[in-house]
């Protein structure tokens, strides 16, 4: 009971992280974006590529590699995505080609065999009769002060509620003076960043292979479709409820049913309410 | 002579073309290549007669293709049943399908539409891999048989297969029927205040994309001998799609084109299995970017162009 | 003689905004009404609940005797309904021809000829013959509603629903169309409601005038009797536009 607890609460913090990322993205910039998936694997290569072989302290790697992938995400945006950007559907395929691209480099350079990550909390703790790692507990900690962090920006900083109000209206808040191009640059990598924060904190305990952020991928757009596009507390609610389902449904079923929660979900709600069920406004 | 005198003339040299390559390339591995693409060539012509037409664009079109091929796996490997029963089993299985997903989708708009039919595909996928007692799970089915005796038999079978689907899909196409759908595409609400019933008409043209799908699918399995959840993914629903836009959609027979083209680059690319990725990625992004009506139809219009 | 169109209390609510109130009233066969009122009056909502597109929350509409709530916005049409859009969006990709080819296909018409001859023939009749090839994208705004009303001619309408055929045309162009739906109306044997808000527009053109405000009729009557309506005049009073300039 209480393993199901924290593993659902893990792993609802490691989805919306993701989720919120992807959420924010299409949200403020219209766009869909399949790399998301390849930014978290760059996160987890990331931190294996700086500790391993540039030898950085391991507080540091984690840092590094998510400005990193921040960067590159911003990069993206400008060059591939925005001339683009007259076409969802292209810009989809675009950002496809990207996780495509992403994920053949990573073969190339790490080959397919799974990569070691140390900890950076190598402590199990022993709670009412349960080992928990202390990695996991950590990660559920990272997420949660990621995510406080982001409220916080778009809350209270000039910046913050800038994004927030293109996301809400991207036309208005033009006539306001504010320049959206730039907005989608920087959300895009923020979004990057998360997710390759994401990929960082769980790179200890999860296979850090090439394909890793396929799986992700599909569990972010499922949350955010049932969330809403869009919205941010819509994510955050749907990462928990998916978080939750598929590790109850993992321990008392099987694993493989658990995996087909997310798609079941996607489709009950596109078929009931496109929209999503905490969002807004209908996001196409 | 009038433009669609000069297509059918084309698509019969294609024909001819394709009658005779196995006859000159002997090997049974290039007629293993083709047979695989003539299979493609369906898949990609039906789905760019429904969401080439229409505008709807599917991105599921592997759950048609899946549900054809397990039919013909389920009727041969645990039925015991002659494979030809597939060819009629696998389509009306996918058309049913096709309502499954058709009706609760028909209010979706564009985007809305594709990730539906596309989770519709992935739950399937699932589904496969959830009762793996019936469907042999990632394994899937292995031991189906053959439909004919010769590899060169079984590619006349198909392209014969094809040439009628392809043909009909265009014959369809060009009848008032394709002027609706094109007109579903340019605008719903016109479309129906012009008093077409136009929920009739988007189910009728996916019941007919699925069915020639489905159709390909049991031929697929019938070559391959064995089905397998890969055939549910997204990845070849994509690659489908990919197809249709170098081959330009809209046309069917582009499409068919497109499916032949990219088979045969990634087959002799097959050495360099890395990088078959990058090719299609490439491929994408020179489509997008540079080349967004396709390469295959624009040339073949240009050259229509130049004859008599 | 009964009534082609009849009105019951009809009703639109969306959300809090009550758009349809308690609207009746009836057209005579032949007839050609204009339904005035300023913005946000509710006019083109009534032409959604009419033909179809919206389903009202109470009252009837019977059409030559037959209800039509319910009936999907096709099935309307091949009852006699056509309607016109306020924005035309003309099935882009196609040529003029083919806009209205697809009209023809409509069960209704659908045996009566063949389509493409049909069509090029109601190109003539709305004067856009010489652009029946070209690719409707490029046709100018004017054309563009000629178009739509030869796209709804195609159904062989008996009661033909035009919301704001003269919105946006330059002054120039409205007095042709004009003339076009008035020749038609007596060549096709039409009832015509119309919509616009701008009164001078369809003066001529109308043999009564149905005037709403906030959802609901407020006035019914001849041109010069609306135009000195209390409730009429009260209703267009600070209205930036000239409605009332009878010029």
């Amino acid at each position: 009971m209480l393993q199901i607890l924290i593993y659902g609460a893990v792993i609802s913090s490691i989805y919306a992280l993701l989720a919120v990322g992807f959420t924010l993205v299409f949200g403020v910039a219209r766009i869909l974006n399949l790399a998301h998936g390849a930014f978290y694997a760059l996160g987890a290569y990331g931190v294996y590529t700086l500790t391993a072989n540039v030898h950085l302290p391991l507080w540091l790697a984690a840092i590094v590699a998510v400005v990193l992938v921040g960067l590159l995400g911003v990069l993206i945006e400008r060059v591939l995505v925005r001339p683009l950007r007259r076409s969802m559907l292209a810009v989809l395929l675009i950002t496809l080609a990207v996780a495509l691209m992403i994920e053949q480099v990573l073969l190339l350079a790490f080959g397919s065999e799974a990569r070691n990550v140390p900890s950076l909390v190598d402590v199990t703790y022993h709670l009412l009769g349960v080992d928990i790692s202390g990695q996991r507990l950590f990660a559920l900690a990272g997420g949660i002060v990621v995510l406080a962090g982001l409220w916080s920006f778009l809350q209270f900083t000039r910046l913050g509620s800038a994004i927030l109000a293109v996301s809400q209206d991207a036309e208005a808040a033009q006539y306001m003076g504010i320049p959206s191009d730039r907005m989608y640059s920087i959300v895009m990598g923020m979004s990057a960043g998360m997710a390759a924060a994401a990929g960082v904190l769980v790179a200890p305990f999860q296979s850090v292979i090439p394909s890793m952020g396929l799986l992700p991928l599909v569990k972010a757009f499922a949350i955010v479709v049932v969330g809403g596009l869009g919205s941010i507390a819509g994510s955050v609610v749907g990462a928990l409820l998916l978080g939750f389902s598929e590790t109850i449904i993992a321990f008392k079923i099987s694993i493989e049913w658990s995996q087909i929660v997310s798609v079941a979900a996607v489709l009950v709600t596109l078929v009931l309410r496109p929209a999503g069920f905490f969002g807004k406004r209908a996001a196409f | 002579m009038t433009g669609d005198r000069i297509d059918w003339i084309g698509a019969l040299g294609a024909l001819a073309l394709l009658v005779v390559i196995p006859l000159i390339f002997g090997s049974s591995y290039i007629i293993g290549v083709m047979t695989v693409a003539l299979c493609y060539g369906m898949w990609a012509a039906s789905w760019d007669f429904m969401s080439g037409l229409t505008g709807r664009e599917n991105f599921g079109h592997s759950l048609f293709i899946g549900a054809g091929a397990y039919t013909a796996g389920f009727l041969d490997v645990n039925f015991g049943l002659s494979p030809w029963w597939s060819l009629l089993a696998a389509p009306l299985v996918a058309v049913l399908f096709g309502i499954l997903m058709g009706f609760p989708t028909l209010r979706l708009r564009g985007p809305y539409f594709a990730l539906a039919m596309l989770s519709g595909s992935a739950v399937m996928q699932n589904l496969t891999i959830i009762f793996s007692v019936y469907t042999g799970g990632q394994d899937g089915l292995n031991g189906l048989t053959p439909l004919l005796d010769s590899t060169l038999a079984q590619y006349y079978l198909t392209l014969g297969f094809l040439a009628a689907s392809g043909v009909l899909l265009r014959l369809i196409a060009n009848s008032p029927w394709g002027l609706i759908l094109r007109a579903i595409r340019g605008d719903e609400a016109t479309c129906q205040a012009a008093g077409i019933n136009v929920n009739f008409y988007k189910i009728a043209s996916l019941m007919i994309s699925a069915a020639v799908a489905g159709l390909g699918g049991a031929l697929y399995a019938h070559y391959q001998l064995q089905v397998g959840p890969d055939l549910f993914t997204v990845v070849l629903s994509i690659n489908i799609i990919i197809m249709v836009y170098v081959g330009g959609i809209g046309s069917i027979y582009g499409p068919i084109g497109g499916a032949l083209l990219l088979n045969v680059l990634t087959e002799t690319l097959r050495g360099l299995s890395e990088y078959r990725l990058w090719v299609y990625t490439l491929v994408l992004v020179v489509i997008l970017f540079f080349l967004p009506q396709g390469a295959i139809a624009p040339l073949w219009r240009r050259i229509r162009r130049v004859l008599p | 003689m009964s009534a082609l169109l009849q009105v019951e209390g009809l009703n639109k609510h969306f959300g809090g905004l009550h758009a349809v109130r308690d609207v009746s009233f009836s057209l005579q066969r032949g007839s050609i009404t204009g339904v005035l009122g300023p913005n946000g009056a509710g006019k083109t909502t009534m032409f959604n609940l009419l033909s179809g597109f919206i389903r009202p929350d109470s009252g009837t509409v019977l059409f030559d005797g037959s209800p039509l709530v319910g009936l999907a916005p096709h099935q309307i049409v091949n009852c006699g309904v056509a309607r016109t859009f306020q924005l035309a969006r003309p099935f882009a990709g196609m040529t003029v021809l083919e806009n209205v080819e697809v009209a023809c296909l409509a069960r209704r018409v659908r045996h009566s000829g063949a389509p493409r001859a049909r069509a090029a023939a109601l190109l003539d009749q709305v004067g856009l013959g010489s652009q029946a090839d070209n690719e409707v994208d490029v046709l100018p705004y004017g054309d563009l509603r000629r178009l739509e009303i030869a796209r709804a001619l195609a159904t062989r309408p008996s009661l033909l629903l035009l919301d704001e055929p003269f919105a946006g045309l330059g002054a120039g162009e409205v007095g042709p169309l004009a003339d076009l739906i008035r020749a038609l109306h007596k060549s096709e044997g039409l009832t015509i409601l119309l919509i616009e808000h701008k009164l001078r527009e369809f003066m001529q053109l109308v043999h009564e005038i149905i005037a709403m405000d906030f959802g609901e009729i407020i006035a019914v009557g001849s041109a010069a009797e609306i135009v000195r309506h209390p409730r009429v005049i009260e209703a267009y009073l600070g209205a930036d536009d000239p409605v009332l300039e009878l010029g």
